[in-house]
């Protein structure tokens, strides 16, 4: 193994000794000055820099483009690519009872008071009412549309107030969804003691495509209602 | 020792020798560490073929097998064997004898004691989940306390360096140093100390596992090639201007492209999309890097420079590989299949093609003597440029047989895994061609510590060095 039996004449090519040709010391020194780039001979044009310019400014192009289109504007909930934020509603089932507690405090409570006894001959009370515990129809029309003229519960008649309309339709002040009118109907048709089947959202939309608009309703027209 | 008046020693300088035994103690682990890893990759992928092996044997059943097969790679070839070669670089173009060198030694011995308890609780069955970063939670903080005792001599030899100038080897060795501290540190507070929630921990897992190959692996073996090619040609870089650009798009980009992984998974999709856009983006790194080292695919080279050549080789081609296979119409296939795992040994064989050339060039300059056999060198040499090409192709054209089977639902998992056999056997092949030649690197580096002992070998024969001659490029 030891070398003695065969020095190699060309010792660049035994390849158990790397031979090296630079120093490091001008390794460091050319290429210092090399980093300055080739001089600038004659004013040529060099195509290297231009050419390396158009490949980086094309990859970024690309780059962003991708992410552009891929990155789902980079918001935490996207997971799929091709989606954006709030591209697709998602359906969030709402109790109705919550939203129509919440609907009822907002603006029913203010005539028919907290616990739903209104005021005694001048608001009526929704407790234990035929008109809130009877017919759908005629309670969803009375919240959609309002009411006028004398109204009878439970045997006594109202004449002092009016109901105002509530629903999407022209006129009301409220602009209320049919969601929310099936809420809030669901909701004092099921508290205080009542008990009548809940009010679905498709029976009031259904209502409000009958009778896109009108005037207040009186008590002789409901009554002609099933 | 005089000093002018021998032009042929000249190059054995006091610089090598400041470095000598920490630095060998360095290299004799690293290829220890990676015959072992290399034994057990074999055993690894023989037990693919036949289940039975070792099945009853709970501490080297499949998966600890394979942690302890990926730590030993990693953590023992390749950080033992990139902090060789990297130390070495800053000293040589330090111009300053290596400075604080007990550290060197010190933390060497704690990083290979720490991996060997490591390992062994791996086998014990205390490894992490979390890929290329397996070792148990309790030896980490030691290897990170190890890591930065072999670092911090790098980081004086840069500071203290005699020449202001710099060159780009210097500028890749040193980003390394610090990066990989950075998220080998954040790795194991956010994963395994203060652990982060749910979904966080792949992201973070994958963060690291791109920022160890991709800034800490990759820059040193770019650094070997920086240096190897204008030293041993004696020419100056052609468009060196440009290497900081490629440096800077290394940096800047690497660390984004780990989310390539997470495509598919349960992360917001801007992560994926992010990562094969900065893969793209990372081309104009590879593109610098063509640019500037291209004179090494220049034919009649000499050894060293055939295994650089090889390395830069494998280094674009996993580049473009990774940029072309992250975009999700090809990754559907090859995601989770053997192709991944082509790309990652094309990768790994890059940087030790690159190391390899580093190693053969530093060691006799480090001992003094020449390496004892041309034999050895050459049955290495084949079996690296036999075993890696083979192991990779083997790997990549089964996992895409695999990726189209695996997309059709007619197809059953049965027949698809029966599929893969012949190329898996290949592959075991290829695996054994590589731990014969990385053997006889082990053994002859082992033989040439043994005659710089004992002054059996030949001294080296320098030659007298020329200084660079600035050439029109």
């Amino acid at each position: 193994m030891s070398a003695n039996n065969s020095p190699q004449n060309d010792r660049a090519a035994d390849p158990r000794l790397e031979q090296l040709a630079a120093s490091d010391e001008s390794l460091l020194h050319v290429h210092d000055r090399a980093s300055a780039g080739a001089p600038d001979v004659g004013a040529r044009y060099q195509l290297l820099p231009l050419a390396l310019l158009f490949i980086f400014s094309g990859l970024i192009f690309y780059g962003g483009t991708y992410l552009n289109r891929y990155s789902g504007h980079f918001s935490a909930e996207v997971f799929d690519e091709r989606k954006l934020p709030g591209g697709e509603v998602q359906v969030v089932q709402i109790d109705p009872i919550t939203l129509g507690k919440r609907q009822y405090a907002l603006a029913c409570v203010t005539c028919h008071m907290p616990n739903g006894q209104g005021l005694p001959t001048v608001y009526p009370s929704l407790v234990d009412s035929e008109w809130v515990t009877g017919s759908e129809e005629r309670l969803i029309r009375i919240v959609m549309h309002g009411l006028k003229g004398p109204v009878t519960v439970k045997g006594e008649t109202f004449n002092a107030a009016a109901m105002p309309a509530f629903g999407q339709v022209p006129g009301s002040g409220y602009n209320w969804s049919d969601e929310r009118i099936a809420a809030v109907l669901t909701y004092i048709r099921q508290e205080w003691g009542n008990d009548a089947t809940p009010i679905e959202t498709a029976t009031v939309a259904a209502v409000r495509a009958e009778i896109p608009a009108r005037a207040e309703w009186s008590e002789a027209e409901l009554l002609a209602i099933p | 020792m005089t000093t002018s008046s021998s032009p042929a020693l000249a190059e054995v300088s006091d610089l090598d020798r400041s470095a000598r035994w920490p630095l060998a103690f360095l290299i004799l682990a690293s290829l220890g560490w990676l015959v072992f890893s290399g034994f057990t990759a074999l055993l690894n992928t023989l037990q693919v073929l036949e289940p039975r092996l070792l099945a009853d044997c709970e501490w080297f059943i499949y998966g600890r097998l394979q942690a302890i097969q990926e730590s030993a790679f990693l953590y023992g070839w390749a950080v033992n064997a990139a902090l060789a070669v990297g130390l070495w670089l800053l000293v040589r173009l330090g111009g300053a004898p290596l400075r604080a060198a007990n550290w060197v030694a010190v933390g060497a011995l704690f990083w290979n004691l720490g991996l060997t308890l490591g390992l062994g609780g791996i086998a014990a069955g205390h490894m992490t989940s979390f890929a290329l970063f397996q070792l148990p939670d309790y030896i980490q903080p030691l290897m990170l306390a190890a890591f930065a005792a072999m670092a911090a001599p790098g980081v004086l030899a840069w500071t203290g360096r005699r020449e202001r100038p710099t060159f780009a080897s210097q500028w890749y060795v040193v980003a390394a140093l610090f990066l990989f501290p950075w998220a080998f540190s954040v790795a194991q507070v956010m994963l395994l100390f203060a652990p982060v929630r749910g979904v966080l921990q792949p992201i973070i897992a994958t963060w690291f596992g791109q920022n160890f190959l991709g800034l800490f692996l990759a820059p040193i073996a770019i650094a070997v090639l920086y240096y190897l090619l204008p030293k041993i040609k004696g020419q100056v870089l052609p468009a060196y201007d440009f290497a900081p650009y490629g440096f800077w798009a290394l940096l800047l980009f690497a660390s984004w492209t780990g989310g390539r992984h997470l495509i598919g998974g349960p992360v917001p999709a801007w992560l994926p999309t992010t990562a094969i856009a900065a893969a793209s983006m990372l081309l104009f790194h590879h593109l610098i890097l063509a640019l500037n080292l291209r004179g090494l695919f220049a034919p009649g080279g000499s050894l060293a420079l055939k295994f650089a050549a090889g390395g830069l080789a494998a280094y674009l081609l996993s580049g473009l590989s990774d940029a072309v296979f992250s975009m999700r119409g090809l990754s559907v296939i090859t995601h989770f299949t053997y192709f991944e795992q082509a790309q990652s040994q094309l990768f790994l064989g890059a940087f030790s093609l690159s190391i390899f050339a580093a190693i053969y060039t530093l060691a006799p300059r480090l001992l003094g003597i020449v390496w004892p056999s041309v034999t050895l060198i050459r049955a290495h040499f084949l079996a690296s440029f036999i075993g890696i090409p083979v192991l990779v192709l083997v790997l990549a054209l089964a996992g895409w047989q695999q990726g189209v089977a695996l997309a059709d639902a007619e197809i059953p998992l049965r027949t698809i895994a029966a599929n893969t056999r012949p190329w898996l056997q290949v592959a075991a092949a290829a695996q054994a061609v590589l731990l014969f030649g990385n053997l006889t690197f082990l053994v002859h580096f082992a033989g040439l510590l043994c005659f710089s002992r004992r002054g059996g070998a030949s001294i080296a024969q320098f030659r007298q060095l020329q200084a660079l001659e600035a050439t029109a490029s």
